[in-house]
């Protein structure tokens, strides 16, 4: 069983969420920003999505990473490929903090999670489940090259799946 | 690329193995999150809360560096059900917590196992103290946290769960 490997970008470090993220995961995951991806309604919900993702990566070996600009200990956001069980397929997923948009760290860091995916574990194809009031992680859907995806199975009725230019498209 | 291997400590008992919990519980579990018996653990719950319920017992493992293990029969390899430690964001201090599924109930198994999830506490993670959170309801764990020593020790007000019993055991200079 393995853990989060840590990688970085030109801002950006992605590690291996750690006990010390659980209070800024948690304060997004029980916030109004968080009403597009599940929102959280007690602390400990929060800290059992927050475990799982941890898990997840102990279970599958990938996951969501916590997202750190470079030098820095505390997260900007959570970013990552997960399938939880109820996932029709693997997900490329950003999540970031209130105070961090606008910087293009949820871009740069799902660029570098994708290109983790298709390069060290061989994913020839990803989705993004977006809600459709979910006006700024379409438009970075689409910044990522993703294209909406109307055959795909989405997660609920007002759900969309945008998918990702595989490894090919990209090379 | 630097992902670490977690490897958790494996104990073994008289009787039990405790080792990583995986995947492969999930059919043991959801049958026992499908009854009653779940009740005292935050149960019933569907097989999709129970995919995240594992998920989230092994992220444990990655976030504190404790958790809980998969008890198995030594001589069966046989899943018995889970003990060791549980430290959510809300909790008052970490808990040592045993479930075991309905086929091995009666034989003393959690006794066994929360006797030496104790022992690791105090031995190896250097703990003083410890606690077990036990709704009102759940006799049967009532019962064994008395035969393990504990005391009664206040209330924990759960988001969810409610009002829940605190039981504090006997500390390490105690059992010495």
């Amino acid at each position: 069983m393995t853990t989060a490997p840590t990688i970085e970008t030109e801002r950006l470090v992605l590690r291996q969420p750690r006990a010390s993220d659980l209070a800024a995961y948690t304060a997004f995951i029980m916030s109004d920003r968080a009403c597009f991806v599940g929102r959280e309604h007690s602390r400990f919900s929060a800290w059992k999505c927050f475990s799982a993702e941890a898990g997840h990566w102990m279970l599958h070996g990938y996951g969501p990473w916590a997202v750190t600009l470079k030098g820095a200990e505390e997260t900007v956001g959570q970013v990552g490929v997960w399938q939880p069980e109820e996932f029709p397929e693997r997900e490329l997923r950003w999540l970031i903090w209130d105070d961090a948009e606008g910087k293009g760290i949820a871009y740069e860091a799902a660029l570098a999670a994708r290109d983790f995916d298709y390069r060290v574990h061989g994913t020839r194809t990803l989705v993004s489940y977006i809600s459709a009031d979910n006006a700024r992680s379409i438009r970075l859907a689409e910044r990522l090259g993703a294209h909406l995806d109307k055959d795909a199975h989405p997660l609920d009725p007002n759900g969309l799946v945008y998918r990702h230019p595989g490894p090919e498209a990209l090379s | 690329m630097n992902a670490m291997a977690l490897d958790i400590p494996v104990l073994e008992t008289e009787r039990l193995r405790f080792r990583m919990l995986t995947m492969d519980e999930y059919e043991a579990e959801c049958a026992f999150y499908a009854t009653d018996r779940s009740v005292g653990v935050g149960g019933p719950h569907t097989p999709r809360e129970v995919w995240r319920t594992l998920s989230f017992l092994i992220g444990h493992w990655v976030i504190h560096g404790y958790g809980m293990w998969a008890l198995e029969d030594k001589a069966t390899g046989q899943y018995m059900g889970r003990a060791g430690f549980l430290n959510p964001g809300d909790w008052p201090e970490p808990e040592i917590g045993w479930t075991l599924m309905e086929h091995a109930e009666g034989k003393g198994l959690a006794y066994e196992a929360a006797l030496a999830v104790r022992r690791f506490a105090y031995e190896t993670l250097g703990w003083t103290t410890a606690i077990s959170l036990i709704k009102a309801d759940n006799a049967r764990s009532a019962a064994l946290a008395q035969r393990l020593g504990c005391t009664r020790d206040g209330v924990f007000h759960h988001a969810i769960a409610g009002e829940v019993p605190v039981w504090r055991h006997p500390g390490p200079e105690a059992l010495a």
